[in-house]
């Protein structure tokens, strides 16, 4: 089974390599469980009025080593709670990419990606052909097959439908 | 064509004649570890019932259960949570290891650091297990498909292999080689692999220091490190091996994503400045900065040799006044050991403050460092917050780095002191 196809707006592009992503949020905010009080702390050092201009469907671009560090569950939370669907970088830090996979969050590996798209571009994610599509300017770009338990995760909505689906023996 | 040696293990974990890198399997863990914290177990202990309607796991050999972080208790909500804990274990039949120690240390102590087996955890810290050829790799949440199904799913990693040659010199550890080694390879450069050490070099270096640079290895990338197990290790690895397995080992022809050599003589000690764990630099650029604390522990650091030099540097000599420097031995084993030899007294007599086992240090749970203040630090981990306020500043360094800046109150070259 593949996941469903991305269509959506490149809402930010994160430039930073080896980026630590619990900077959305700020590490202070860590502990915050309410995943509204954590949208409205999210995104406040990079673009204040951001959670005003996204809108639900739109994707995040990410540099190389997306997610390095020690990489916590509530920045992707509250971006999923402000209408992110998914994201696309150069490439991942492992044990961020597991995290949020197992929380069902679409995820592709698109080297190049940062060359491809600007800002607010269209871009669509086709999980058939393994093509990110810049729809603004009519170019793309493979992306990096992912692990069949990835994709199937994904898929499924997370770890638990996931499992489920999954035989028991 | 050879193999690796995670290509083997995983081979045998997965039932197949053979597999390799990049290959989808599903593959039976031989041992499941896990510690408890809320997110994790809690979770796990429930969706086990609730959402798979599974009332004991079944082969409770395979699990290894550990309570040594929040040990001890500070809060109602805590001993809670190791109530349920231990309430599971008993229901289970499963293994609890409890105020023995942090449980990655714990684990090589008590057995599952088995060379040849496959063990998961949901933290990546389990990779020191490396150390006696075992491949052990943390999968946060996904662990929960090990306390419910029989196999895991996961890809067969490629690997990145680093040999080594000569010996340390004074005052450089094992630490230094860890943070060399993300300095030179960088970061990313093992994302999805397995770090494997080998190399004339490798019976130079300590079963500790091994232990050490093994259970940092996701600051690479890499998913987790294995070592080749020389006679050192097995030694150590199976009189103690909970299951009989046959110790592997690369071939020699086996495929490499890329090779490595690093010369251990040549390498010096070194500071990681924050807030990343990529950022390596030379101690000596960093010499004369103040700090106000010292933290000599972790599941990385705070074994024997690093209380070793931590007692030379510091014997006969004094912590500046004010500074609040923390000794904290890995396990209970460590701390008696270290008892033993006289370590414990000669840190104490210099002002350390020595206490038992526990995870609470390295994540700021106690000592807890305030804005503006500097930490020199042997944890794991130096991102904003880790130890406290996230405007304090941790530089990670050896052991014998820390004790001499504890004399100084300010970054000092331990060679100085040896």
């Amino acid at each position: 089974m593949l996941p469903k196809n991305l269509r959506g707006r490149v809402a930010f592009i994160f430039e930073e390599v080896d980026f630590d992503v619990d900077q959305i949020i700020g590490v202070k905010n860590i502990k915050i469980q309410d995943v509204a009080e954590l949208a409205k702390v999210a995104m406040q050092a990079y673009d204040p009025d951001f959670a005003k201009k996204v809108k639900p469907g739109d994707i995040l671009v990410g540099n190389v080593n997306f997610g390095y560090g020690h990489p916590h569950y509530p920045p992707m939370r509250a971006m999923r709670h402000l209408g992110i669907a998914g994201l696309i970088a150069e490439s991942f830090s492992p044990g961020y990419w597991r995290g949020e996979v197992s929380m069902g969050f679409p995820q592709v590996p698109c080297p190049g990606i940062l060359k491809l798209v600007e800002r607010w571009d269209e871009v669509e994610v086709d999980w058939a052909s393994e093509t990110v599509r810049n729809l603004a300017k009519g170019t793309s770009l493979p992306f990096e097959p992912i692990a069949q338990a990835d994709r199937d995760m994904i898929a499924a909505g997370g770890l638990v439908p996931y499992l489920k689906s999954q035989p028991a023996a | 064509m050879g193999f690796t040696i995670t290509e083997k293990i995983l081979a045998r974990a997965a039932g197949l004649p053979s597999v390799r890198a990049g290959d989808d399997v599903k593959a039976k863990p031989d041992f499941v570890l896990s510690y408890d914290f809320p997110g994790y177990t809690d979770v796990v202990f429930k969706q086990m019932k609730e959402d798979f309607g599974i009332e004991k796991v079944p082969e409770p050999e395979r699990f290894g259960i550990f309570i040594d972080h929040m040990v001890p208790a500070a809060t109602p909500q805590e001993e809670e949570l190791h109530i349920g804990t231990r309430k599971w274990c008993a229901e289970n039949d499963v293994a609890l290891f409890e105020r023995k120690g942090i449980g990655h240390q714990v684990s090589a102590e008590v057995g599952f650091a088995t060379p040849g087996a496959f063990v998961v955890h949901f933290d990546g810290h389990v990779s020191q297990l490396g150390t006696f050829g075992t491949l052990a790799i943390g999968i946060r949440r996904n662990i929960l498909e090990a306390f419910v199904r029989e196999r895991v799913s996961l890809r067969v990693p490629q690997t990145t292999r680093v040999d080594f040659t000569g010996a340390l010199g004074r005052g450089v550890m094992a630490r230094d080689v860890f943070h060399h080694i993300v300095r030179i390879l960088g970061p990313a450069s093992c994302r999805f692999q397995v770090l494997e050490l080998g190399g004339p070099g490798l019976a130079s270096l300590s079963t500790e220091g091994l232990q050490t640079v093994t259970g940092l290895a996701m600051f690479t990338g890499a998913v987790t490190a294995i070592v080749n197990p020389d006679p050192e290790r097995l030694a150590y690895a199976l009189p103690r091996a909970r299951k009989k397995l046959e110790p592997v080992s690369s071939d020699p022809d086996a495929v490499f994503a890329a090779r490595h050599t690093i010369d251990l003589s040549a390498l010096t000690p070194v500071v990681v400045v924050p807030p990343s764990p990529a950022n390596t630099r030379d101690l000596g650029e960093f010499e004369g900065l103040e700090v106000q604390a010292g933290y000599l522990g972790s599941c990385a650091s705070g074994r024997l040799e690093d209380l070793r030099a931590a007692a030379k540097v510091l014997a006969g000599r004094q912590v500046k006044p004010g500074f609040a420097l923390h000794i904290v031995p890995t396990s209970q084993q460590i701390m008696a050991d270290a008892a033993r030899e006289g370590l414990i007294e000669t840190l104490v007599a210099a002002g350390a403050f020595v206490s038992s086992p526990s995870c609470d240090y390295c994540f700021g749970r106690i000592a807890t460092m305030t804005a503006k203040q500097r930490a020199v630090s042997t944890g794991t981990l130096n991102v904003k917050g880790r130890m406290g306020s996230p405007d304090s500043e941790i530089y990670l360094c050896n052991a014998a780095t820390v004790a001499a800046s504890a004399i100084e109150g300010r970054i000092a070259d331990p060679r100085r002191y040896l």
